[in-house]
């Protein structure tokens, strides 16, 4: 199995699709850092020490003469302990940092960057065989068949943790140099509950960014897993990499419009790009739909993902290879 | 008696309602080349997607080195090396990349990849890119990989395809070399009559997904002579023939009569004794296609 790993480990490295998906993200995360550190110029404010102990002490008055739901004084409190902390180590809250970019890329590149390139990537390993021949090579040689899509199965997931580690380091290599690059112990809020109109602020978590930061990478992974496992059975079901990278591209985009344009149809909670940006709804970002829980985004996924390999399994294992 | 290398007993493969190989069966013996011979959309290239186990038969059972595919495929395709349709590799790999990653799968030693490239005059170019190959140089890396991990059976569809006829002659000697010397058993198919009968020690013929002969090219050649006859005056020449109970069938330069060329002194013997004069006395070797027309019954070839 290892060899056989390795083998479609090489041809992916070597049809050079990997460096294209790490280039994509390179100018990428090169255009946000620029953004924002054209941001931390225009933010150069040296009041803002005073301006910050200034808040503080407002926030700290309000909550001293009470009368404010039990809610909003929590998310004050929260609010006070987080500038209060930026105050203490001397770091404006305003200003963004290298951490946050890296932890901001889990949110903004799992909503539909990451998933498209893993898309781009995993969609035609079978098909770009069954395209050039050499499946009819791949096939006859003495390894069965489902130990075959297996080892294409776990060199697409390794590619996916490896698109998304890529995408982590460099958020941070391109924004260290020009962003401050400490900060990782700054506290994060996350766990507002949105049911219907009203903010929930009961469940609010603090915690340090790296490990608020762990949790969103976590989740993200997880998602970009089930959309290998999506991709591998496009692959098996097209003949030609065109055709399954295209059906790949077209649901992804296809259904992220439709999650975003059409909230009244409530069946569309179940497709699988409703629950793609976990990252997204654990910071807090409202799910287009009502009733999809992270338990509800995570359960959906593991479905979509176990059905797709199920029929890949199924259909690779039985099928006529013809030319 | 020994298990036969390669063994297909009543191979059917039925597509929608066609059905495209009809109870195929035949065995090779190890050290026997086996040539698969009929025409375009025959059913050669469907019958040898079966032997390795891409196709699933509709009817029928195939064995390699007495391990049934369905069974056994990975004891079954571990006695096998095979090309099936075109040469086809990963172009955007080099040669010897290509040579590696099959190695890996059968779990052969990288030494054996100098073997094999050298085997057909590869060694050289390995490190180029198949993209840049020639045809012919695809089907030679492709033979070098079917001999990874040295297979019992060679299953070769169309070998001759893409080389020139220098080409040709050097897998010829090569595969006359591996069956020869190595026993190996050697399955090709092919649409050309010559190649098979300079190659193949025993021959089917397939049309229509139907094998139509079956036995060694020494017995199918003679089989099918035909000696042509040229003479001066073709109606007394008529009466002669049938006089002598010679079956004969007029065409506008002569006659075709179904004989051997060791038949043909008495015939002329015959026709100079009654002042007919002989131009043109010999031996024709069948083309494919006439072999086909009376086989079928008159129906044209493709
Ligand atoms: N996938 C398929 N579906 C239907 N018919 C097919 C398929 N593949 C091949 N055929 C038909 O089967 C016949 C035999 O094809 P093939 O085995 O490729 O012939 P050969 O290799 O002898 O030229 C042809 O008439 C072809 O049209
Ligand atoms: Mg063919």
């Amino acid at each position: 199995m290892i060899s056989l790993i390795q083998n479609e480990t090489i041809k992916i490295l070597r049809r050079r699709r990997f460096m294209i998906v790490v280039g994509i993200l390179f100018v990428i995360m090169t255009l946000v850092s620029y953004s924002q550190y054209r941001q931390l110029r225009e933010s150069r404010n040296e009041n803002w020490r005073a301006e910050l102990q200034e808040r503080i002490a407002r926030y700290e008055n309000r909550l001293r003469r009470g009368r404010m739901n039990e809610s909003w004084s929590r998310s004050m409190k929260a609010e006070v302990r987080r500038m209060q902390f930026y105050l203490d180590r001397d770091i404006n809250p305003e200003q963004p940092t290298a951490p946050l970019v890296v932890r901001s890329f889990a949110n903004a590149a799992g909503f539909l960057l990451l998933p498209l390139l893993i898309g781009v990537l995993g969609s035609d390993i079978v098909s770009a065989e069954n395209a050039e021949g050499t499946d009819k090579l791949l096939l006859t040689r003495p390894v069965r068949r489902w130990k075959i899509l297996t080892s294409k199965l776990i060199t697409l997931w390794m590619f996916a943790t490896l698109t998304l580690l890529a995408g982590a380091i460099l958020s941070y290599v391109v924004s260290a140099p020009v962003l401050p690059a400490r900060g990782w112990d700054a506290p994060m809020f996350n766990g507002f509950q949105f049911t219907g109109e009203t903010l929930k602020v009961d469940a609010v978590r603090e915690l340090p960014l790296w490990k608020d930061a762990l949790i969103a990478y976590g989740l993200e992974w997880y998602a970009l897993l089930a959309v290998a496992a999506i991709a591998l059975l496009l692959s098996v079901l097209f003949k030609s990499s065109a055709a399954s990278i295209g059906t790949m591209l077209a649901s992804l985009i296809g259904g992220t419009i439709l999650t975003r344009i059409s909230p009244d149809w409530t069946a569309g909670k179940y497709l699988f790009v409703s629950a793609l940006p976990l990252a997204e709804y654990y910071s807090g970002q409202a799910p287009p739909y009502d009733g999809m829980s992270m338990g509800f985004c995570i359960a959906l996924l593991g479905i979509w993902a176990l059905a797709a390999i199920t029929a890949a399994y199924t259909i690779f294992t039985r099928r006529d290879v013809f030319g | 008696m020994p298990t036969s290398a390669l063994a297909a007993t009543n191979l059917t493969k039925v597509i929608g309602d066609r059905t495209i190989v009809d109870d195929v069966s035949f065995e090779l013996r190890a050290g026997e080349v086996f040539g698969f011979l009929g025409p375009n959309g025959a059913g050669k290239t469907t019958t040898i997607r079966m032997l390795v186990g891409l196709i699933r038969p509709t009817r029928g059972s195939i064995a390699i080195c007495g391990f049934d595919i369905r069974r056994e495929f990975e004891k079954a395709m571990a006695c096998v090396g095979c090309i099936v349709e075109n040469p086809d590799l990963y172009r955007f790999m080099t040669g010897r990349e290509n040579l590696e990653h099959f190695a890996r799968m059968t779990g052969t030693a990288n030494g054996e990849i100098t073997r094999v490239a050298e085997l057909v005059n590869m060694a050289h170019r390995l490190d180029q890119r198949v993209g840049t190959y020639s045809l012919g140089m695809r089907q030679r890396l492709g033979i070098a990989q079917a001999m990874l991990g040295r297979p019992r059976v060679l299953i070769l569809d169309e070998p001759a395809n893409g080389l020139d006829p220098a080409g040709i002659r050097e897998i010829r000697e090569l595969l006359r070399t591996l069956a020869e010397e190595q026993g190996l058993a050697v399955f090709i198919s092919s649409h050309l009559l010559a190649e098979v009968e300079l190659t193949c020690d025993r021959v089917a013929i397939i049309h229509k997904g139907r094998i139509l002969r079956e036995g060694t090219v020494n017995e199918l050649i003679s089989s099918q002579r035909t000696l042509e006859l040229r003479v001066g005056d073709p109606d007394r020449a008529a009466a002669i023939l049938a006089d002598r109970g010679i079956e004969f069938t007029r065409d506008d330069h002569g006659f075709l009569l179904p004989l051997d060329e060791s038949d043909a002194p008495p015939i002329i013997a015959a026709m100079t004794s009654n002042n007919i004069e002989v131009f043109h006395a010999a031996r024709r070797a069948h083309t494919l296609e006439e072999m086909f027309i009376e086989a079928t019954g008159g129906e044209t070839v493709g």
